[in-house]
């Protein structure tokens, strides 16, 4: 028997102007906020698995027409893991065609209707198992803390709270300093494997 | 241990906790289908927080935002633990089928090696409890048989002490033998040798005496005494269900089914791949011996064929090359059927150097092989046969004497010949590996005549099927304890088209037919001595252990040679009249052993590792049933409920049936009282639960009242009426109370030979039927094999009608001949089940348009009437019955509903009209359906 493949794309939702959040707080940004947090803030609660898989279709179907969306309508899956809280989400598609779905996921430069917010879809992991893509997840989520730690701590915000919370990043501690307001992530393996030692 | 415990449950029996219970009382009863993917499902989705979790007063915060990330690695942590754990399955649960043991679940050693050391660790973590024999509490019943096995202990060795001070002057081992050998055990008999040295008379043989069980060891003793267990009784004990130790079939203990599914395997491995083997000890077997003359006219007063006995066609079989299987019939007036019997005679060595006249002095022996359930009534046939014989024929009963198996299936061959090694050293391909014997180095004298039959079994590695061979060829040789080669190895099988080619040529020649060697089994002496030299297997260890690695231990002079005799058995092919049916031909091997050697050669073929995978598989009698019903073969006795044997299994299987039925409530089981018996009757034919041949030939039953009486004569002069029959099944019913011994057979029931009835099948209506006068035609059955043409599966006890008479029903049997018309126009398409018929129009509906409406009126009209439908025929009469099916169930190697049943021939005869041959309505008991269906004479 032929065993049908998959591919897990684990998905970052990044939020690169805040003047056009509705949520945007109060204080200009870089006040008290890193840089870093803001780039990466939570999703509206509207944003679900159900409306991502929407909007993916809906890029699908105007990049690659009804070839596309067919292809991919019988694997499609967002529901193995989003969370608005994070932005972070793992869609599993065939793996004949996960290159549409990445490309639909490139191209799009908002979120849709109810929402209606300018973001930028980043894949970060293109993996066989969901399992790497959680380990992915994982470290990227510790790495996002180090740094948000690291950025409050040179604007001289308090986080003694939180940093008791998570021990991993404060072990981490220092080295991360130059890439606090780094924008882009650093996506060389061999960058990652020093940071993830935490 | 927690100090505080709740408080205890009534029930405090149960060790473990209980599932936790509705708490809803008036929770809905009805079963939800277990969803068994929600486990999964569950395991496998992952937790997420909200948005708002992530800000502070709806604000971006940097605690926050960690926070939030923090939660997102526990939770894909977790979800990453969970989902493993619950793609996990226990060590003991990844075994294949046939490696699953009951107690793997709390016995580490249970599983395979491999996974031992996950499953010691899978125990550890679950605090499994395991408890190991030795350190079990004994239960109550238990405690009192060790005691008594204690006390008894002691008593014995008080008793041995006691004997060990009287006995030092006797207990030199040179000196004589002890003095009552009958109470030393058999073990302490050390001086065998001085015993032999003074030569003792031999035991005299004792002829038309019936053999007794051999004694069992004492360990086993109680467990024997009104039955005997085979000798793999303990291998099949673990693995197979056996006869219920009140209900021991024929005194024997016999395995019925294994306890592993074995249906759908059964078949395969004795069809596509692998070999099924069973252990056939329990069958009886005799020896007749005497002149040829006065043998050949004993047989002849059994009433087997004389053309088979005294003619050409015969003439192998009588000089020992082939077998001969025949039904035989009582001698007396009635010439009621007995049995069918396997006959064989030996071989004489001195058959071509003696003139006729010694030919005809010298006395010959011959084997009987017959079914247990037949053996005494054959018994006392021979015996009277013997008396009246001149010269005079003795008979021997050799039912413990010589055991045997059968083995069927592809790999049959192959597995009995790494379990067969020849005992004289053969240049063949088991000994040396070299390349086989060719059919000219056999014939030739370039061989040792002496071993052309051991070269020969030797050179049939490859043979796939036994029926290839010349039928019914006779092999006997003597083989070597298989113990010594014990693991079997798989054997080196022809690869190339020269050596596949060299074993036709083999087959074709069949070299065996020219020698002439004395087959050993026949002679007493020899089964005695190879049984009595079969060394211990502590022996046989220890040559294994000083063997080379990966040798096998040199054959020693004083090793034992067990005599064998190997038959095949190819199913005999008599036109079949169901088309499209194509008959499987495998063939099987029967070996004929003493009795002690049994054993070892069951567990080298058991366990040997099959070229094409696997092992061979086991059956018990319901695999033996499953494959002769498979090849179309009635099996004895159950299919011949014309002889004695089969009249009394027929009746404990009617009365299985009956506790069966009676056990279920009332409005579960099938009233047979309400059965739609065709035309408006109600009540089944008879008992239900039976093929009722008492109500067949003697017709319903004459109740005497006389309103009664009128209504039945009305009854039987026209057709249609049956009211008064439901009262009077009824009133039988309520009256018949099931008696514990078997009734006698009717009197005049008979089991006609194929030949005859076909013989009488073809004699048109019109000529007067000439007959042996001793036959009772109304009462004479003929089995018969049964197809249905258009769906439905016969099952045991199923009625069988022929169509209605054109003149009494003419209308039914047009319907009933409406469905054939249609149906035999495609056989393919006939036993396609439910896509049989083209009905893919859609359903009537409101919204139909007119010309689909139309369309299924037109198909309707054309297409034949199906079952529950109005215009499906009824069951005929009860007056047109003919018989019953014996045995009938899906059928897997023809791919349909197929049955073995008996019907009365004198019904049947005559009623043939053009195109419409042996056609016939089946109904099974206790439904009101009835299909049509086609027999044949088997």
């Amino acid at each position: 028997m032929v065993r049908i493949k998959h591919r897990y794309l684990l998905v970052n939702i990044l939020y690169p102007d805040a003047k056009h959040s509705q949520l945007a707080p109060a204080t200009k940004p870089g006040d008290n906020v890193p840089y870093t947090v803001q780039f990466r803030r939570p999703s509206p609660d509207q944003m679900n698995g159900g409306l991502l898989m929407r909007l993916i279709r809906d890029g699908v179907v105007e990049l690659f027409g009804d070839y596309g969306s067919g292809k991919i309508a019988g694997s499609l899956q967002v529901v193995k893991y989003f969370s608005s809280a994070t932005s972070t989400a793992i869609i599993r598609v065939s793996r004949e065609h996960y290159r549409l779905v990445w490309s639909a996921l490139t191209f799009t430069t908002r979120l849709p209707r109810p929402v209606d917010q300018p973001c930028v879809f980043q894949v970060v992991r293109v993996s066989g198992t969901i399992r790497k893509a959680e380990e992915e997840a994982i470290r990227r989520a510790r790495l996002s803390i180090r740094r948000a730690e690291a950025a409050a701590k040179s604007s001289s915000v308090s986080i003694a709270g939180t940093a008791s919370t998570t021990p991993t990043a404060v072990a981490a501690g220092e080295d991360d300093f130059d890439m606090i307001h780094g924008i882009e992530d650093p996506d060389e393996p061999g960058d990652m494997d020093v940071d993830d030692d935490g | 241990m927690a100090p505080l415990r709740p408080p205890p449950p009534l029930n405090n029996s149960k060790k473990r906790k209980e599932a936790p219970t509705n708490s809803q009382p008036n929770a809905p009863k009805r079963h939800k289908p277990t969803d068994h993917g929600q486990k999964t499902r569950d395991a496998r989705t992952l937790s997420t927080q909200t948005t708002s979790k992530a800000f502070k007063n709806g604000e971006l915060d940097v605690s926050a935002f960690v926070k939030s990330r923090a939660f997102e690695i526990t939770a894909l942590e977790e979800g990453m633990a969970r989902s493993k754990k619950a793609l996990n399955r226990r060590a003991f649960q990844q075994v294949p089928k046939e490696l699953r043991r009951r107690t793997a679940s709390h016995n580490v050693k249970r599983v395979p090696k491999r996974l031992r050391e996950r499953g010691k660790r899978e125990m550890a973590d679950d605090n499994t409890p395991t408890v190991t024999a030795r350190r079990r509490k004994p239960t109550a019943h238990m405690r009192l048989r060790l005691e008594t096995v204690k006390k008894l202990r002691a008593l014995g060795a008080k008793r041995n002490a006691g004997k060990d001070r009287v006995k030092p002057p006797v207990a030199d081992p040179n000196g004589a033998a002890p003095k009552n050998p009958a109470d030393s055990a058999p073990d302490q008999q050390q001086p065998v040798k001085t015993l032999a040295a003074i030569k003792a008379r031999t035991p005299k043989v004792k002829q038309s005496l019936l053999a007794t069980p051999p004694l069992p060891k004492a360990k086993f003793r109680k467990r024997q005494i009104h039955k005997s267990w085979l000798p793999t009784h303990l291998f099949h004990a673990k693995r197979a269900r056996m006869t219920a130790p009140s209900a021991s079939l024929w005194r024997f203990s016999i395995p019925l089914t294994p306890t592993a599914k074995s249906y759908r395997p059964t078949h395969r491995a004795s069809h596509a791949r692998g070999a099924v083997a069973w252990d056939m000890s329990y069958i009886s077997t005799l020896q007749v011996e005497g002149r040829e003359a006065s043998l050949i006219g004993m047989l002849k007063a059994l009433g087997v064929d004389e053309e088979e006995l005294v003619g050409r066609q015969g003439g192998k079989w009588r000089q020992g090359r082939r077998v001969l299987e025949k039904f035989v019939f009582e001698r007396e007036a009635p010439h009621d059927p007995i049995a069918p019997v396997t006959m064989m005679w030996c071989r004489d060595p001195a058959e071509q150097s003696a003139g006729t006249v010694e030919m005809e002095k010298r006395k010959r022996k011959l084997l009987l092989r017959v079914h247990p359930s037949a053996f005494y009534q054959l018994w006392e046939e021979l015996l009277r046969l013997a008396k009246v014989a001149k010269p005079a024929v003795s008979v021997e009963d050799l039912r413990f004497e010589i055991g045997s198996l059968e083995i069927t299936g592809p790999g049959g061959t192959e597995a009995l010949l790494s379990a067969l090694w020849p005992s004289h050293p053969i240049p063949g391909p088991l000994a040396k590996g070299d390349t086989a014997p060719t059919a000219m180095d056999i014939d030739s004298g370039s061989s040792n005549k002496n071993t052309v039959v051991e070269e020969t079994w030797s050179a049939l590695a490859g043979l796939t099927n036994p029926a290839v061979l010349p039928k019914n060829a006779l092999l006997s040789f003597n083989v070597q304890d298989p113990r010594l080669h014990h693991p079997p190895r798989t054997i080196k099988l022809p690869r190339t088209e020269t050596e596949q080619h060299k074993l036709l040529e083999l087959i074709a020649s069949w070299p065996v037919d020219t020698v002439q060697q004395h087959p050993e089994l026949f002679d007493r002496k020899a089964r005695q001595a190879a049984s009595a030299k079969m060394p211990s297997q502590k022996a046989v260890n220890r040559r294994k252990g000083l063997a080379a690695p990966g040798e096998y231990p040199e054959p020693l002079p004083n090793d034992p040679q067990i005599p064998v005799l190997l038959y095949t058995t190819a199913p005999t092919n008599p036109d079949r009249g169901a088309p499209g049916r194509q008959s499987p031909k495998a063939g099987s091997w029967t070996l004929l052993v003493p009795w002690k050697c049994l054993q070892p050669i069951w567990y080298s073929l058991m366990y040997y590792p099959l070229s094409t995978g696997q092992q061979p598989r086991f059956g018990g009698l319901d695999q033996y049933r499953q494959s002769s019903f498979e090849a179309g073969k009635a099996w004895f006795p159950g299919d011949y409920p014309g002889t004695k044997a089969g009249w009394e299994w027929e009746y404990a299987e009617r009365r299985k049936r009956e506790a069966e039925w009676r056990k279920r409530p009332k409005g579960k089981r099938v009233n047979y009282k309400k059965v739609e018996v065709g035309e408006g009757g109600r009540g089944e034919v008879g008992v239900g639960w039976g093929c009722d041949w008492e109500r067949l030939v003697g017709g319903p039953p004459v109740s005497h009242e006389g309103v009664e009486a009128a209504a039945d004569a009305e009854k039987s002069g026209k057709s249609g009426d049956k009211s008064a029959k439901g009262v009077k099944t009824k009133a039988q019913e309520e009256s018949q109370e099931p008696p514990q011994q078997a009734p006698p057979k009717l009197p005049h029931l008979t089991q006609l030979p194929a030949r005859q009835a076909l013989a009488l099948l073809a004699t048109p209506p019109t000529t007067t039927i000439k007959l042996p006068p001793h036959i009772h035609l109304p009462s004479a059955l003929i089995t018969i094999r049964l197809t249905l043409l258009t769906r439905g599966v016969p099952q045991p006890c199923a009625r069988i009608y022929r169509l209605p008479s054109s003149t009494a029903n003419p209308e039914l049997r047009r319907q009933w001949l409406a469905l054939l018309s249609s149906n035999t126009r495609n056989h393919t398409q006939k036993h396609g089940g439910k896509h049989a018929h083209p009905r893919n129009l859609p359903k009537t509906g409101h919204g139909l348009p007119q010309h689909v409406v139309q369309q299924r009126l037109a198909q309707s009209l054309l297409e034949p009437a199906r079952a529950g439908e109005e215009t499906y025929p009824a069951c005929p009469g009860e007056e047109d019955l003919v018989g019953f099916v014996t045995t009938g169930s899906y059928d897997l190697a023809a791919g349909f509903g197929t049955g073995i049943g008996s019907l009365l021939v004198e019904r049947v005869m005559g009623r043939e009209e053009a195109g419409e041959r042996h056609l016939c309505v089946v109904r099974n008991s206790g439904t009101g359906v009835a299909r049509l269906g086609r027999w044949e004479v088997i």
